[in-house]
Parts: C-alpha cells; sequence; structure tokens
C-alpha cells in the first residue's frame, strides 16, 4: 500500500483547507479536522513505517510519471521513523491545544498546512521539490509565530520572514546550479550524474548555496538570529510544534542533500566542505550553550538550547562515518521528543501559576509536581544522561567523533553535554531545591487568576509532556530498536 | 465631507478612468482564463492566470471605490473561491487514486485526452486560489490595521 506515503502530505493539504469552509459554520470547527487528521496521518505513517520495516526502502512516483522525470516519494529507515515522529507530534500538539489554544480555525489550517510541509520535506526524493516543502513549511511557520497576540510576535515572524526566504532562495540557487550541470532535479540520479560531470566550480557553488540555505533554516549559531524570538515570542503551542519539527526538517534535508546527492565521495574529495560543517556544528554547540545559560527567559533559553543541539547534529554530518550518523538521526527524532516537550511543559506552567522566567521558577515542584517531575526528566534526556534517548544520540555522535579521529569534536560534545547540564541544572534546582520568596507566591497567584482567567490547565495538557518524558526514556531504552531500523538505510552510503 | 477628515479614504470618481475600466477587465479577466487553460500544453499556468484575474478585480476596485467592491465581492465568497481551487486539485489527484492509479495520474480516469483536462482543471484549481488570496491581500491590507491589534498585551 504504496498510496500511503503520498496521503502523508495530500491528507494534512486537504486538512488546512476544510477549516477554511467549515469556518462558516463553526469557529471550533478547526480542533475536530486537526486531531482527525491527526489521527489519519499517525495511522498511515505507521502503515509506512511498517512496510519499510518488513520490506525496506519504498518509493513512490508521483502521477504515474517515473523518476528521474516525474517527483519521486522515498521512504526508508531514516525517513520512516521521523515520518512517525511527526505524526505523533502533531497529535500531541492538537491534544495539548485543545484548551492552550490558539482557537482559532486560521491556526489549525496553518498547522495542518505546516504539517504537509514537513512530511514533504521528509518523504521528498527531488530537490526542487525539496524546497518547495521547505517553503511551504517556512511560510506555515511565519503565519504560525505570528499568531502569538504580542507586537514582538509580529516582529520575529517578520525577521523569521527575510532570513528564512534568503535560506529558502540560497537554495533553490543552489539547486538550479545543480540543475544546469547536470539536467536533473531527482536526488539518485542527480548523485550519479554529478559523479560523471566532477566537482567542477558550479558543483561546488551548487553544493555550497544549497548548504547554507538550509543551515539557515537549521539555525546553525552564526545563521540562528531569527529563531530565539520565533521560538520565545509565539504561543507555547506552536513553539513547541515548530522547535520540534521546522529545523528537524531542515536538518533532515541537509542530511539527505549532502549524504544521498552528494555522497560521501564528494565530501572526500572536498574535504573542505566536512571541515565546514564540523567547524560551524562546534562552534554553534559552544556559543549556544553559553547563550542558553546566559538567558533569564526559559522559552529563550530552550530555544538557545536547539542551537547548540543542532550544531551537534551539524557536526555529526561533517563527521560522516556511520557511526556519528546514526547518532545524528537518532538526536534528530529525540531531540524533536525532548524539545517538543519540554516547551509544552512550560506552557503548562505558564498558565498554572505563570511562571515564566527564571525566578518565578523557584520552589515550582511544589506547586506543579507531576509536570516538574516530567520536565526534570526531559531535561535530563538532554542533557544525555542514560537511559533517555539524548543519551543514544549524544553517545554515537560522540564515539563516531572518536572512530574518525577528531577527539576535539568529541571533547566539544563532552563539554556541551556539562554546559546543558548547567542551563538545566539552574532551572531544576529552583525548581526543586529553592523555596520562593512569599511575594512571589503571591504575585504569580495573583497573575494566573487574574492575568488570564480563560487559559488553565487540563489534564490534557498534563498527559502530552507526561506521554513525551514516558517516550524519551522509552525510546531510550528501545534505542537499539530504533538504530537497528535507522542502519540499513544507511549503509547504503557506505558501500 | 469636511477637509479635516483625513480618512485614508480620499476616493475620487473619475468618468475616464471608470469607463477605461468598465471596457478593459472583461477583457483582462477573460486573458486571465485564456493564460489559465494554457497550463496544459504551453507558456501559462495557474500562478499566472490567477494573478491577472486579480489584477482585473483590484482594477475595478481602484476605480469604483474599495468599500463597493468589498460588498459587491464579500469575504465568504473569495474564501469558497480559495478553498474550492484547492479542493479541484486536491479531488482530481485523489480521485486517481479511486480509479486505482498513482496520486495525480491524470490517464487513470480513462477519458481521452484525459492528461490534458486534467492539467487545466488543475491549473484552473490553482487560478482559482492564487486570484482569491491575492483579492484577499488586497482587500485586507485596504482595510487598514485597527488600533485594538497594535495594543498588544503584555506577557
Amino acid at each position: 500500500m504504496t498510496d500511503a506515503l503520498v496521503l502523508l502530505i495530500v491528507l494534512p493539504i486537504v486538512a488546512a483547507i476544510l477549516p477554511v469552509f467549515l469556518g462558516i459554520l463553526s469557529d471550533r470547527a478547526g480542533w475536530y479536522v486537526a486531531l482527525a487528521m491527526s489521527l489519519a496521518h499517525l495511522g498511515l505513517s505507521t502503515v509506512v513505517a511498517n512496510a519499510v520495516v518488513t520490506s525496506g526502502r519504498l518509493s513512490y512516483a508521483v502521477g504515474g510519471f517515473q523518476p528521474p522525470f516525474g517527483i519521486e516519494l522515498v521512504a526508508d529507515g531514516i525517513s520512516a521513523p521521523l515520518l512517525v515522529l511527526i505524526s505523533l507530534s502533531t497529535l500531541g500538539v492538537v491534544v495539548y491545544a485543545r484548551r492552550a489554544g490558539p482557537h482559532s480555525n486560521a491556526f489549525y489550517s496553518e498547522l495542518a498546512l505546516l504539517t504537509a510541509g514537513i512530511s514533504g520535506v521528509v518523504a521528498t526524493a527531488d530537490v526542487f521539490n525539496l524546497y518547495v516543502f521547505l517553503e511551504i513549511t517556512g511560510l506555515a511557520t511565519y503565519a504560525l509565530v505570528a499568531s502569538g497576540r504580542s507586537p514582538r510576535a509580529a516582529v520575529a515572524s517578520l525577521k523569521y520572514l527575510f532570513v528564512g526566504t534568503i535560506g529558502a532562495s540560497l537554495y533553490l540557487l543552489g539547486t538550479g546550479y545543480l540543475y544546469i550541470a547536470t539536467g536533473t532535479l531527482n536526488m539518485a540520479s542527480l548523485s550519479e550524474a554529478l559523479a560523471g560531470v566532477g566537482y567542477t566550480p558550479a558543483v561546488l557553488t551548487g553544493f555550497g548555496l544549497m548548504a547554507t540555505g538550509l543551515l539557515v533554516k537549521v539555525a546553525v549559531f552564526p545563521l540562528h538570529t531569527w529563531q530565539p524570538g520565533a521560538y520565545a515570542e509565539s504561543p507555547d503551542t506552536v513553539s513547541a510544534y515548530i522547535s520540534a519539527l521546522v529545523s528537524t526538517a531542515a536538518a533532515y534535508g541537509l542530511f539527505r542533500v549532502t549524504y544521498t546527492v552528494f555522497t560521501r565521495d564528494f565530501l572526500e574529495t572536498v574535504p573542505i566542505a566536512a571541515d565546514a560543517f564540523v567547524l560551524l556544528g562546534s562552534v554553534s554547540i559552544v556559543a549556544g550553550s553559553v547563550l542558553a545559560v546566559m538567558q533569564s527567559d526559559l522559552k529563550r533559553m530552550l530555544a538557545y538550547s536547539s542551537v547548540s543541539q543542532f550544531g551537534l547534529v551539524v557536526t555529526a554530518i561533517g563527521i560522516g562515518n556511520e557511526t556519528a550518523l546514526i547518532g545524528a538521526v537518532v538526536h534528530l527524532i529525540g531531540h524533536a521528543v525532548m524539545k517538543g516537550g519540554l516547551f509544552l511543559a512550560l506552557g503548562v506552567f505558564a498558565a498554572s501559576v505563570g511562571a515564566r522566567t527564571m525566578d518565578e521558577f523557584k520552589g515550582l515542584a511544589a506547586r506543579e509536581p507531576v509536570t516538574s517531575a516530567a520536565f526534570a526528566v526531559l531535561a535530563f534526556s538532554m542533557v544525555g544522561i542514560p537511559p533517555a534517548i539524548g543519551f543514544i544520540g549524544k553517545w554515537n555522535i560522540v564515539v563516531g567523533a572518536v572512530e574518525a579521529g577528531s577527539w576535539s569534536v568529541a571533547l566539544v560534545v563532552v563539554v556541551s553535554t556539562l554546559l546543558t547540564l548547567a542551563y538545566f541544572g539552574r532551572v531544576i534546582e529552583r525548581m526543586y531545591f529553592t523555596h520562593p520568596d512569599e511575594a512571589d507566591v503571591a504575585d504569580a497567584s495573583v497573575s494566573a487568576d487574574g492575568g488570564q482567567p480563560a487559559s488553565d490547565v487540563s489534564l490534557g495538557m498534563r498527559t502530552v509532556v507526561v506521554v513525551a518524558a514516558v517516550t524519551a526514556v522509552l525510546l531510550g531504552i528501545a534505542g537499539s530498536d530504533l538504530i537497528s531500523i535507522i542502519q540499513p538505510a544507511l549503509e547504503v552510503y557506505f558501500v | 465631507m469636511s477637509s479635516l477628515d483625513f480618512s485614508p479614504r480620499a476616493y475620487v470618481e473619475s468618468t475616464i478612468i471608470m469607463t477605461t475600466v468598465r471596457v478593459v477587465s472583461p477583457f483582462v479577466f477573460t486573458f486571465g482564463l485564456f493564460v489559465m487553460f494554457h497550463g496544459a500544453e504551453s507558456a501559462g499556468g495557474g500562478f499566472q492566470g490567477g494573478a491577472i484575474v486579480a489584477s482585473s478585480i483590484i482594477m475595478l476596485a481602484f476605480a469604483f471605490g474599495i468599500e463597493p467592491t468589498r460588498e459587491w465581492l464579500d469575504d465568504d465568497f473569495v474564501r469558497v473561491v480559495i478553498g474550492g481551487g484547492a479542493s479541484t486539485f486536491a479531488l482530481i489527484g485523489l480521485g486517481a487514486l479511486a480509479f486505482g492509479g498513482p496520486f495525480l495520474n491524470y490517464s487513470a480516469y480513462g477519458i481521452s485526452h484525459g492528461v490534458k483536462y486534467g492539467i487545466e482543471l488543475v491549473e484552473l484549481g490553482i487560478g482559482a486560489i492564487v486570484a482569491g488570496v491575492i483579492v484577499s491581500l488586497f482587500m485586507n491590507l485596504a482595510a487598514g490595521f485597527s488600533d485594538e491589534e497594535t495594543d498588544g498585551d503584555e506577557a
């Protein structure tokens, strides 16, 4: 049943249209559409993942036009887990949004469109098609960020719009160079054609432009400027969703372009490309962590933490041996679960006790025990403490770095773990071991009661956070199973 | 109207513009459709055609005033045009699945020249989306911004 692969993209697009019609009838129709969409999406991605696990790589020619001329969709051991991840994140966020909002039909249209874009980025096997889906992802994200009520959300969205458009344009320009050099856009046939053309200046330019464009979307350190604002100013539901999936999709795109299109031969022939990834990634790891330690607003802290974690993934792409790449893919999945869960937990704290900054977190564990525990589990998982998923990803990347002989990179990763511990430790210490000032408690409860009366916390919201924490641990325990799904798809690049 | 009233609608009727637009806009609209239908076999397509169709409506708004145009072409109608265009595309794609072909496989329908008609319908759908979105963007911008949106609540 390979049709499931294309339906993963078509279904959310249809779900994005429905609220436009149903909005004429009811203001709350969007949520039900989104819930139905995410359940169906989960069903479809499970079918795809099941097919991949049992019979290997799955390919689909859209419209019956055979590749390399038609658009090809592909699911393999790397994209299938990501597709399931997309479904689960969407489901979690939709359940969470029932109480937390935003409630408008437009929000659910945008959310569905974003799901379509991200699913497309992950499923496509065509470099131009990848651009189209990156743009869909981007446009939906700009709109979602702007759905925050404050003027700062509008500014953050505009900034993201400018920077993101430049990134996507660079990618498109690079695609143009490759098309001129080879005459094809299909990833598989591009890699064959590139081997024939050789690494001419046009091809090198193409790679540089595509990689830079994608790195902007991933938000690696010097190119990250859009990201903290976009994560911090949007509504909590949106922060969680985009932090879990948007940069993840771009990082996946970077991985595909580097390994499926340009292959390892390219990285060996042009070592500067791999070195640039490692250097940028390492700088991003350290800079992101340091900036995260300096933040007092929790959402901004988590945003800079993402800069650091994606630095780790980009470094692994640069190291380029099998172990490191397994680590990269596992960390992509793990980071999405952990960061999405952490943002949702912050949303719960903000709605129930009005805590948003570091000082307001004092003694929070006593007032929000369950969510605090989930937050702590997710934070320790992000630090990389076994058996949670964060450990498996980081461990494989470190081992990969050591295998490749890059001791300096291994050192950076270990240092980054300590820095991650520093910024999460600070929060957890305040939550569990600091007594709140009496005045703070009074203030917080007043603002929680008076400031936002409608947005109290539902059982569903807490459940989603707890499920994210449990998933992070279970994924870690089932880490070897996950790796056994990913590995066959990676071995293709190492023959 | 007092001269102190500096509302953005300083609209003055002009016989020349109104007459010209009345004559030209049906042709522009038709040309937009022509470009859309050409998407299947030559230069053209939904994006360009949709932009031309939208421009004919924006021209009307310039000539006859934005508020009258908004009353004539209400939001729900534009919304249905956008949704209808997207639904056309999706339904044609999904219909191919129902006939046993892959998604968007026009020949699965088994109609003679099915591929051509299929692409033309899809282009019309895209044209409807593009025209609808451009018109609604124009109308939204023309409506200006109310103060309540710029206030914002302190987080």
